[in-house]
C-alpha cells in the first residue's frame, strides 16, 4: 500500500478534499455551485461536449468513425473527401466551396476517434473534433454504443489566421458558428446514429457505402 | 367558475429579533441549502399563533375596511406548529376576531404553500356557495419552538427558519382577478421530512431529547432537484393557465427556503433579483407565511401597481406539494 507524500500537494491552493473540506463544507459549495437552469453560453462558450446513445456495438461504430470517408454520410456539409498526397491527409468541401482539409487520428484500444481537421489549408490542422466511444454496456447496462463528441475552442475559432486564404472574401468564418456548435453538432450526431441503428437494425454492411465517382 | 380576487395581505412579526451568535459559532457564515439570514424573528413561549393571527387580520381588517363579524364567510388557518395537539386555532381566531364564518378550515398539509392552496379552496367553496369573503392565515413558529431550544440551535438548520403571521382576504369578485390557481401534490415525497428525536422517541412520548425536523442527508440532493426542477415548471403552468405571458409578470413571489432555491428559480424563470421579491435575509425562511409577508412587503416597497401581474409560487416540505397562481393586482 502507498500513501500520499505528506509534501506532496505543499502550496497547491484552491484543492477541495476531505481532509480539509468536512461533508458541511462540501455540502455549502456543492449546493450554491448548483443552478437549476445554465446559460448557453456557460455550457457551451468554451467548450462543446454532446453525446448520444447508438444502439449499435462499440468496435462497430468505432470503425465507422476510424473511416473518415463516413463524414460523408453522417456530416451536414462534409463532402468530396480525396486525397491529398500528404499522409492521411484528405481534402474535401465544406459548406459548399470552402476545402476541407482532414486527418483522422484514432486508438483502437481506447475507441477514439480525432478529426484534425482546418478550412483552406491542410499544415494547421487546428479544428480538432474529438470523439471517443464508449460500450454502452459498461456505463448504461444496454446494448449499444455512448459516443463522447468535444470540441475545445481554439482562438482560430475566433479569427481566421489565414484569410487570404479564403476562397471569397465575404465568406462567413467557420468560428463565426460557434454559439450553434451544440445544435449543429447535435444534428450530425444524429445523423450518425439514425445511419448506424438503420444498417445495423437490418443486418446491413455499417459502411459507408461508397463507390467510384 | 365565479371569479375571486385577493384584495390584500397583512403581516405580523413577532418582536423577538435574533441575530447569528444565538446559534452555534460560525452560523453567519454558513453557505448553500443552509445561508443564515442576517437576523430573524423567534416566537416566545407564550405567544400563541391564534394571537399572530389575530394582530394580522387587525391590521388587515383595518386596511380593507372590513367588518369581521358581516365579511368573513370562511376562515382558513395553516399553523407550521399548531398551538394545541388535538385541534387547530381557527374557532379561536374567530373568536378573537369576533367572527362567524360558515367554514373553519385549519389546513395541516400544503405548509409552504399553503397560502396558494387556500385561495383555491376558497374559489371552490364560494363557487358552491354564497360565500363571498375568505380570511387566510398562515403562521410559521417553528423557529421559536423548535429550533431555539437549547441543542437544536447549535444545528446546522436552526438559524434558517424564522417565525411570522401573513393573512390575506380573498373576496368574490373581480376587482383584482386571480387568474388561476395551478397546484400538483407528489405524493410519493411525502415522508421525506420528518420530526424526530435523538433518542428515538415519537414526538408524542415522553422524554428528554429535544424534537426536531429535518431531511436526511441522502435526501438533500433530492429535494433540491425537485425544487429546483417543480417550482419553475407549475409556475409556467399557472401562466400557461392564466394565459399569460411570463414575461407579463411584474412581480415574483415565493416561499423562501434558502437564498439558493431563490436564486435557481430566478434564474430557471428569468426574473432580475428585484422582481422576485424576498425577505430572507431579515426573516428567514418563513414556511407559509413567506407569500404573503414578501407580498405586503414587496407592496410596501412600491413593487407593484394597479393592475400588475404577479406570480406567486412555491413548494412544501420535501417537495409533496407545489403550487403557483397568477392575479392581476
Amino acid at each position: 500500500m502507498k500513501t500520499i507524500d505528506p509534501a506532496a500537494l505543499e502550496g497547491i491552493r484552491g484543492l477541495v478534499r476531505c481532509e480539509e473540506f468536512d461533508r458541511e463544507a462540501l455540502g455549502e459549495r456543492v449546493t450554491e455551485m448548483t443552478h437549476a437552469v445554465y446559460p448557453h453560453d456557460q455550457v457551451y462558450g468554451q467548450y462543446c461536449t454532446i453525446h448520444a446513445h447508438i444502439d449499435c456495438p462499440p468496435d462497430a461504430v468505432f470503425a465507422y468513425m476510424a473511416n473518415p470517408l463516413s463524414l460523408m454520410e453522417w456530416t451536414y456539409s462534409v463532402r468530396d473527401l480525396r486525397p491529398t498526397g500528404k499522409r492521411d491527409l484528405l481534402v474535401g468541401v465544406d459548406a459548399a466551396d470552402t476545402p476541407i482539409y482532414c486527418r483522422t487520428v484514432s486508438n483502437e484500444g481506447a475507441r477514439t476517434v480525432d478529426y484534425h481537421c482546418a478550412w483552406d489549408q491542410g499544415d494547421d490542422l487546428w479544428m480538432i473534433y474529438l470523439n471517443r466511444v464508449v460500450p454502452a454496456e459498461q456505463v448504461l447496462r444496454r446494448s449499444g454504443s455512448v459516443v463522447i463528441w468535444t470540441n475545445c475552442r481554439h482562438p482560430y475559432y475566433d479569427k481566421n489566421p489565414f484569410p487570404a486564404l479564403s476562397p471569397k472574401p465575404d465568406r462567413a468564418w467557420v468560428g463565426d458558428w460557434w454559439p450553434l456548435f451544440y445544435a449543429g453538432h447535435t444534428i450530425e450526431l444524429e445523423n450518425l446514429k439514425l445511419i448506424l441503428e438503420y444498417r445495423h437494425r437490418r443486418g446491413l454492411p455499417l459502411g459507408p457505402q461508397l463507390r467510384e465517382a | 367558475m365565479k371569479p375571486i380576487s385577493l384584495l390584500g395581505v397583512a403581516s405580523y412579526l413577532p418582536p423577538t429579533i435574533v441575530s447569528n451568535d444565538f446559534f452555534a459559532p460560525g452560523a453567519g457564515s454558513r453557505r448553500g441549502m443552509f445561508t443564515a439570514p442576517t437576523t430573524r424573528r423567534h416566537v416566545q413561549r407564550d405567544e400563541t399563533a391564534a394571537a399572530m393571527i389575530e394582530r394580522a387580520a387587525q391590521r388587515l381588517v383595518a386596511k380593507l375596511s372590513l367588518d369581521a363579524a358581516r365579511d368573513i364567510d370562511i376562515l382558513f388557518t395553516n399553523v407550521a406548529l399548531p398551538d394545541q395537539a388535538f385541534t387547530g386555532c381557527g374557532a379561536e381566531v374567530a373568536h378573537r376576531l369576533g367572527c362567524q364564518p360558515r367554514w373553519i378550515v385549519d389546513l395541516h398539509n400544503t405548509g409552504c404553500v399553503s397560502f396558494i392552496y387556500m385561495m383555491e379552496l376558497a374559489r371552490t367553496i364560494m363557487d358552491g356557495s354564497d360565500a363571498r369573503g375568505a380570511l387566510l392565515c398562515n403562521v410559521q413558529n417553528a423557529a421559536g419552538r423548535v429550533f431555539s431550544h437549547p441543542e437544536v440551535k447549535k444545528t446546522t438548520q436552526a438559524p434558517v427558519p424564522g417565525d411570522g403571521c401573513g393573512v390575506g382576504y380573498v373576496a368574490a369578485g373581480a376587482s383584482s382577478p386571480v387568474l388561476s390557481v395551478v397546484h400538483r401534490c407528489q405524493p410519493e415525497f411525502a415522508a421525506d421530512m420528518r420530526a424526530h428525536a435523538a433518542d428515538g422517541r415519537q414526538y408524542w412520548e415522553p422524554g428528554l431529547s429535544p424534537i426536531t425536523l429535518g431531511f436526511t442527508d441522502e435526501r438533500v440532493a433530492a429535494i433540491i432537484n425537485r425544487g429546483n426542477r417543480i417550482v419553475p415548471e407549475v409556475v409556467r403552468a399557472a401562466c400557461d393557465a392564466a394565459g399569460v405571458n411570463l414575461s407579463d409578470v411584474k412581480l415574483l413571489v415565493t416561499n423562501q427556503p434558502n437564498p439558493i432555491f431563490l436564486r435557481n428559480w430566478r434564474e430557471a424563470l428569468g426574473f432580475s433579483r428585484e422582481a422576485h421579491h424576498d425577505t430572507f435575509d431579515v426573516y428567514g425562511n418563513l414556511f407559509g407565511a413567506a407569500i404573503p409577508i414578501n407580498l405586503e412587503d414587496a407592496l410596501e416597497h412600491g413593487k407593484l401597481g394597479r393592475g400588475d401581474i404577479v406570480a406567486l409560487g412555491g413548494f412544501s416540505h420535501a417537495g409533496d406539494y407545489a403550487a403557483s397562481a397568477i392575479l392581476r393586482w
